[in-house]
């Protein structure tokens, strides 16, 4: 045991280190779930080009990262028997989705009896214009001959399947698949071939 | 230095016990999420229409804006929830999630493939309690039984084109929810 005057010295650094404790505790593990339930739903993602999508989240087997990051969003998953939802924040270079841009999307679609595709500002909101479109659903596109897609996102108008971006910074895109067996993949290499993503030209 | 170790150690594995509790917790304490969002435009029991995405944004963030939407919070204490969904031309689905928005069921207008989308939803107890004969007679209508004893169902049908909004809209008027009576 130490002298009497050392442990005057030795309470308020015991204090101080408890609490140094207490801080770190808090900050890493609030900052970490911040983290991980701010971006996606968890570590539970398939992708495909540029895109992203968590099966898992739309069932009863949801991971507790996937319920947290919905909770916080306050959304409710598509359920994998109805359907599946692939995000695109960027495009096939990895480059992010600038609604100032022309983009264009064009290849194949996983086969579904219905899909839709929605343009949005970063928060998820629909972006404001003057076409009042702010997607498209399987049905109303127009298709190539070969069976192809192809669909010109822009802020200005284009001929053919034109997606209007308002000139918003940065978009993202939802392809969701309805009635489909494409979710039944849970793996990254069992992932379909979703359309490519390129930005043709930028002001 | 050599004391601010033990502190470093101790607070990186509190911080690791703060995260995990916090996920684990996020879908019961988490004060805006899908259920209490709902609850503020719906009743309980009772069909509502959820407002279409705008570019104010949505009742439920990342809704598909392609679809017509309505809701029905359901609470089970009083006896089972029947629903009635008459499906559109194009598609319509009926998804039910728990209270803390674990989803659980999900069907579309093919695979109950009928003129009109009939279910019994229930806990495992009412379902038990079901008399035999009730079973019988119930064979062709599908029975749902839910984990939890409240939860959200959530009706939708699709838009495939602007001008079938109107008529979308209104075959998911007749979507009906009802508690026992």
């Amino acid at each position: 045991m130490g002298a009497p005057s050392s442990h005057r010295i030795d309470r308020p650094v015991r204090a101080l280190l408890f609490f140094l404790t207490l801080a770190i505790g808090a900050v890493v593990g609030l900052g970490l779930t911040w983290m991980t339930t701010m971006r996606g739903y968890g570590p539970t993602a398939i992708r495909a080009g540029a895109w992203e999508a968590w099966p898992k989240a739309g069932t009863e087997d949801a991971d507790p990262y996937a319920r947290a990051a919905l909770a916080r969003a306050g959304e409710l998953p598509l359920e994998l028997a109805d359907g599946i939802a692939f995000v695109a924040a960027t495009d096939d270079a990895g480059k992010p989705l600038d609604g100032r841009c022309d983009i264009r999307l064009s290849g194949t679609v996983p086969q579904a009896r219905f899909w839709t595709l929605t343009a949005t500002d970063e928060r998820g909101r629909l972006i404001d214009n003057a076409a009042q479109r702010s997607g498209f659903t399987s049905p109303e596109v127009v298709w190539n001959r070969d069976g192809t897609l192809d669909v010109a996102l822009g802020p200005r108008a284009r001929p053919g399947n034109w997606l209007p971006t308002g000139a918003r910074g940065r978009i993202v895109l939802t392809l969701r698949l309805y009635d489909t067996s494409v979710g039944l993949a849970s793996r990254t290499s069992d992932a379909p071939s979703m359309p490519r993503l390129t930005t043709e030209r930028c002001p | 230095m050599k004391r601010l170790i033990l502190p470093i150690i101790a607070g990186l594995v509190l911080g690791g016990i703060v995260h995990l509790v916090g996920v684990l917790l996020m879908p019961y304490v988490a004060e805006q999420d899908a259920y209490s969002r709902l609850a503020a435009i719906g009743e309980i029991n009772a069909v509502a229409e959820i407002d279409d995405p705008s570019v104010e944004g949505a009742v439920l963030p990342a809704s598909d804006p392609a679809f017509l939407s309505a809701v029905c919070l359901y609470d089970l204490a009083e006896g089972p929830v029947k629903i009635q969904v008459p499906p559109t031309d194009d598609y319509t689905s009926i998804s039910f999630y728990t209270r803390h928005g674990l989803p659980f069921y999900a069907i579309n207008d093919r695979s109950a493939g009928r003129s009109l989308i009939e279910l019994d939803l229930m806990t495992a107890k009412q379902r038990a309690a079901m008399p035999e004969d009730a079973e019988v007679t119930a064979a062709d209508r599908l029975v749902v039984e839910s984990p939890s004893v409240e939860g959200v169902v959530l009706i939708r049908a699709l838009v495939r084109e602007r001008d079938a909004r109107e008529q979308v809209k209104a075959r998911l008027d007749l979507a009906r929810c009802n508690g026992a009576s």
